[in-house]
């Protein structure tokens, strides 16, 4: 609710898929290449030029249909949606209307603790269109690079389900998470891979719901979160005005931070859609449709929930563990060795690992570590073998090399010091020469202790076990 | 008789037999094209030093031993919708005046590694739209047995160039009727192929559901010759067909005993003129004594195809013809303001007006509102159609109908009337809606001397069936005849 | 059946001349009054699920036309793009 106004959203995601050659044709599919280098007569729409259809294409977007708990229509086709533009070569873009190939899903997003279901409509798949580029250097005309023309989209149709900008985004980002999961979308925003157009619309509780503006250019997931707002403050203070919301396609300004008009629903466009003639049927084989599901791993939506459950992270960590495919797969390998607690590899994965991740900009499986080596090495802090401090100092070697843990500890001289009769030779010097602090301590001042274990870790150059240092001192002076 | 009159299959025999050589048969089909090509425009680009340069090639590779296949060394000319690399395709559009494919079509990549010498690429009605060959942007084409008059369309100059020898065979394309119409009124032979059956890659689209290539000739075996090069599964064209094809020519036999021959009485109704009508019947009839058996069809949804054909066609032409925008290739206006004015200045002077009529009847059927009660009944109708023939063909082996109503008319006769243009199709069209293969084969001559044919449908893929019955009757009739020109 | 040719040439992106509406709205009437003779089938559209296509693999094809030989019938060309008014969206 904002300002007594019930908030409706509905988003509508692009992603490109990263399968090697495009959908309609066998040109490179890959971003960032010389302008216009990337082309063949098919996806320029040369005469007499006909589209053949990609299999990776449906074999990926069935398994996002799966994903997002889709029924798939193992018989489906295409459509031609007609529209003049200089960036679609052939004046229609090949995409599904009357019947996609997944529809009538649903994602389960966990927003602020609470478990929301987004209804997902549909998803389809379509052909991305080429790019224009305006630079003052080319006064009065856009140049046209036709590169990207053909690069395979899913399509992904929400229905109307999010109450606010904050589950939009948990939204955006658990597709993203999932897309990546699947190995089907690279997920790099700033290449334009995933892009999404936002339907919203706003009604007084009780009310029916309003009459919603569409909103497109939201390139990025802060920018669909700043646009939300915009629009929904935008439309409240047009009703409170006495205004009336009119259904409209709005384009947003993430610089300015607004968003305008583009078209009214009078002048909307009319693509005239009807099934594509070059194009046959699109039968899948329900084989091959349960195959592609058997695919799908757990999902991190699903793992985090499970985190939180099972294993009793809190839902910062179970998400921070859980949007990262390798992290996840890393955590979930340690957690089967059913050795230690949660509690105990989180602290290194969030702690240590990720620190070094950061710093260097090196992922997991650019290290040596491995859900043994890191078990290894919680086996001998757990058994004192070494310190904490020493802990931190295998783990270092761990991720970059690939040794026995027990080798490390050795080769370092890590080993902590538990034999009683060295541990109590290092007492009786050190307490010999600190009578001052022994008497202190006899006198009551229990941290005189402190400063007696600290001199004997320092004696031993750090490899007593500091526990039974402490044990053997209170032994002594308590004698 | 001279070279450039021999039918292709004996051009054949005497290449094979070193008789004659490539290069001799393309000098005497080019100095046939420089003696009658003014009476006739057929062709709106010839190919001549290439075509000779081929022809050579040919000429080593048979001296060397080479293994080649029937129609290598054979001059053809094409339709100027197929795209030929390096060689300018026009569509006989201004919008495409200058284009040059920088790739072939899939049949010109067979027709090329078959060894044939391209003569040129052949007049036609604009983007394929038309019925006399009139809506060529550059100049209409004549029929050789009367230069006064229409080829025919849209393949006319594929038909014309043939008849007059400016050609030994040719290739077509057929949406609704323009291989087998323009074959009737020149008196050759034309073959529409099963939709499918022949690759459209490259093929500059019309109506992508009805589009098919097809040959034609002035004798069956030509046909069928050509025919066995083009045919085949094409990977680069998903509705082509996949499964084997024959070598219609090497199987093609005359032996027509208890062939079953339908006669659907709807095609023999009003509008079909007198003589036309009693050709196709004395043809069947000369069939039935070489022991065909005729019965009696009806197929009655006969009579709303041609609004089923000119809504599909139309709708996938506005589609398929939005390219054409002045952006990537073609024509580009010279004045404009902005983005949209450039388009439309650009199309609305790119193209001629039946494209345009055309393209704006498809836009309407498609848009907003009107999809269901056009498009989509349209798409029912088909539905019914092909249903129709079907249901016969367990009866029947082929059916027997005339091409077109009438014989050729005189140019500029119908120019003002579309309606009037578009009914000389109603015996074709069904026939793409259904995706059938049929064949026009001369069957009469009038009392202008001007010819009629004889149409046989068959059922999908059994364009053997269909060859085999036209050639038996081409043993009867004794085929073409070569006009006087 | 009232057609309304402005908005279909617009759709269309063709530009009808004053003098010449006319003579397309008639022509375009009588076409659309012999299409409409169409019989109302009370029936849907289905999918033919026996003749399914046969799907492309996911090959990358390295032999290709260069960048020239692929622009060289655009109208206009400029840093290796091809060249349209401003647009403004």
């Amino acid at each position: 609710m904002v300002k007594g106004y019930e908030v409706v959203i509905g988003l509508e995601v692009h992603a490109e898929l990263n399968t090697d050659s495009k959908i309609y044709c066998s040109c490179k599919n890959q971003f960032g290449l010389e302008v216009n280098s990337q082309v063949c007569p098919i996806c320029m729409g040369m005469p007499g030029t006909l589209p053949t259809l990609n299999k990776k294409v449906v074999d990926y977007a069935i398994r996002m249909g799966h994903a997002l708990n889709c029924s798939i229509n193992r018989v489906c086709k295409q459509d031609r949606k007609n529209y003049f533009y200089p960036d679609l070569p052939k004046a229609y873009q090949i995409s599904q209307a009357e019947v996609p190939l997944c529809e009538n899903g649903y994602v389960d997003i966990l927003v602020d603790g609470e478990e929301r279901r987004i209804g997902v409509t549909r998803i389809h798949i379509e052909e991305d269109a080429g790019k224009l580029l305006h630079s003052d250097k080319f006064d009065g005309v856009s140049l046209v690079d036709l590169n990207r023309c053909g690069v395979p989209l899913i399509e992904i149709v929400s229905e109307p389900d999010m109450r606010s900008s904050k589950e939009a985004h948990v939204y955006l980002e658990t597709l993203k998470s999932i897309l990546q999961y699947l190995g089907i979308c690279d997920c790099k925003m700033q290449e334009g891979s995933i892009r999404c157009d936002v339907n919203v619309s706003v009604h007084k509780p009780g009310e029916p719901m309003g009459t919603r503006s569409e909103m497109k250019n939201v390139n990025s997931f802060s920018a669909a979160v700043r646009g939300i707002d915009y629009e929904v403050e935008r439309q409240i203070s047009v009703l409170e005005a006495g205004g009336t919301i009119v259904q409209e396609t709005r384009r947003w300004d993430d610089v300015k931070g607004i968003s305008t008009s583009m078209r009214s629903k009078e002048d909307a466009q009319d693509y005239r859609y009807f099934p594509e003639p070059d194009l046959l049927t699109i039968v899948v084989e329900q084989e091959r449709v349960d195959e592609l599901k058997a695919t799908i791993p757990e999902l991190p939506n699903i793992k985090i929930l499970r985190y939180v459950k099972e294993f009793g992270l809190n839902i910062k960590d179970a998400t921070f563990i859980a949007e990262s495919v390798e992290l996840a797969g890393f955590f979930d390998a340690c957690m089967a060795k059913g050795r230690f607690g949660a509690k105990c590899y989180t602290t290194w994965i969030l702690g240590e690992l990720v620190k070094f991740m950061n710093e260097t900009g090196k992922t997991l499986a650019d290290t040596k570590l491995t859900p043994e080596n890191l078990t290894d090495l919680a086996e001998v802090i757990e058994n004192k073998t070494i310190s904490n401090a020493g802990g931190k100092k295998v783990f270092a070697v761990i991720l970059n090399e690939d040794k026995p843990v027990a080798e490390i500890i050795k080769e370092q001289g890590l080993a902590q010091v538990s034999d009683d009769s060295v541990l109590e030779k290092i007492a009786d010097e050190v307490l010999a020469a600190n009578e001052k602090s022994v008497n202190d301590y006899k006198g009551g001042k229990t941290n005189a202790l402190g400063y007696l274990v600290g001199q004997c870790m320092k004696a031993s150059k750090g490899k007593a076990n500091p526990g039974k240092m402490k044990e053997i001192i209170l032994k002594k002076i308590g004698e | 008789m001279e070279l450039y009159e021999k039918n292709a299959w004996e051009l054949s025999e005497m290449l094979k037999s070193k008789e004659i050589s490539s290069a001799e048969l393309t000098r005497s089909v080019f100095d046939r094209i420089k003696s009658v090509e003014d009476k006739v425009d057929a062709y709106l680009t010839l190919n001549e030093e290439n075509a000779i340069e081929t022809a050579s090639e040919i000429d080593k590779k048979r001296l060397a031993g080479d293994q080649l296949s029937d129609l290598a060394g054979i001059p053809v000319g094409i339709k100027d919708n197929i795209s030929t690399k390096g060689l300018r395709t026009t569509c006989a559009s201004k919008m495409l005046e200058n284009y040059v494919p920088p790739f072939n079509a899939t049949v010109m990549d067979k027709m090329t590694n078959a060894g044939a010498v391209i003569t040129g690429k052949l007049n036609m009605d604009e983007f394929a739209m038309g019925s006399s060959t009139e809506n060529s942007y550059f100049k209409p084409t004549r029929n050789p047995f009367d230069t006064e008059r229409i080829p025919g369309g849209s393949s006319g100059g594929s038909a014309a160039s043939v008849a007059a020898c400016e050609a030994v065979v040719s290739l077509g394309s057929d949406t609704g009727g323009s291989i087998r119409q323009p074959a009737s009124y020149c008196g050759v032979v034309g073959l529409k192929p099963t939709y499918g059956s022949v690759s459209r890659y490259g093929l500059v689209a019309f109506a992508s559901s009805l589009d098919q290539i097809g040959p034609l000739g002035r004798c069956v075996k030509d046909v069928a010759m050509v025919q066995s090069v083009i045919a085949g599964h094409d990977g680069m064209d998903a509705t082509s067909a996949y499964r084997e094809y024959p070598d219609y020519a090497a199987a093609l036999n005359a032996d027509i005993d208890g062939l079953r021959i339908g006669l659907p009485k709807e095609y023999f109704g009003e509008g079909i003129d007198p003589f036309v009508k009693q050709s196709v019947l004395n043809a069947v009839k000369e069939m039935e004594k070489q022991g065909a058996v005729v019965k009696e069809i009806s197929l009655p949804s006969t009579d709303y195809a041609l609004s089923s054909y000119y809504i599909i066609s139309s709708a996938e032409a506005s589609s398929n013809l939005a390219r054409y925008d002045g952006v990537r290739y073609g024509f580009r206006a010279e004045n404009y303001d902005g983005l949209v004015d450039m388009y439309e200045r650009t199309r609305s002077e790119g193209f001629g007006d039946e494209v345009k009529r055309r393209i704006m009847l498809g836009t309407f059927v498609l848009s907003s509102g009107f999809y269901d009660a056009y498009y989509k009944k349209a798409k029912l109708l088909q539905r019914r159609i092909l249903g129709e023939f079907t249901s016969q063909f367990r009866d029947v082996d082929v059916i027997a109908t005339p091409t077109v109503p009438t014989t050729a008319f005189k140019i500029g006769e119908n120019t003002d009337d579309p309606l009037k243009m578009y009914a000389t199709d109603i015996c074709t069209v069904t026939v793409n809606i259904a995706g059938l293969p049929a064949i026009s084969v001369p069957c009469a001559y009038d009392e202008k001397g001007l010819p009629a044919g004889l149409q046989l449908i068959g059922n999908k893929f059994t364009e053997q069936t269909l060859l085999n019955a036209a050639y038996a009757y081409e043993c009867i009739s004794g085929g073409f005849r070569k006009p006087e020109l | 059946m009232n057609i309304d040719i402005r908005h279909i040439a617009k759709l269309a992106r063709l530009r009808i001349e004053d003098d010449q509406l006319e003579k397309f709205e008639s022509e375009m009437q009588n076409i659309v009054n012999m299409v409409e003779k169409l019989p109302d089938i009370d029936d849907e559209m289905t999918l033919d699920e026996n003749n399914p296509m046969k799907l492309r693999e996911d090959v990358i094809c390295e032999e290709k036309l260069t960048r020239q030989e692929l622009m060289q019938n655009a109208p206009k060309v400029k840093a290796g793009c091809l060249v349209v008014p401003k647009t403004v969206e």
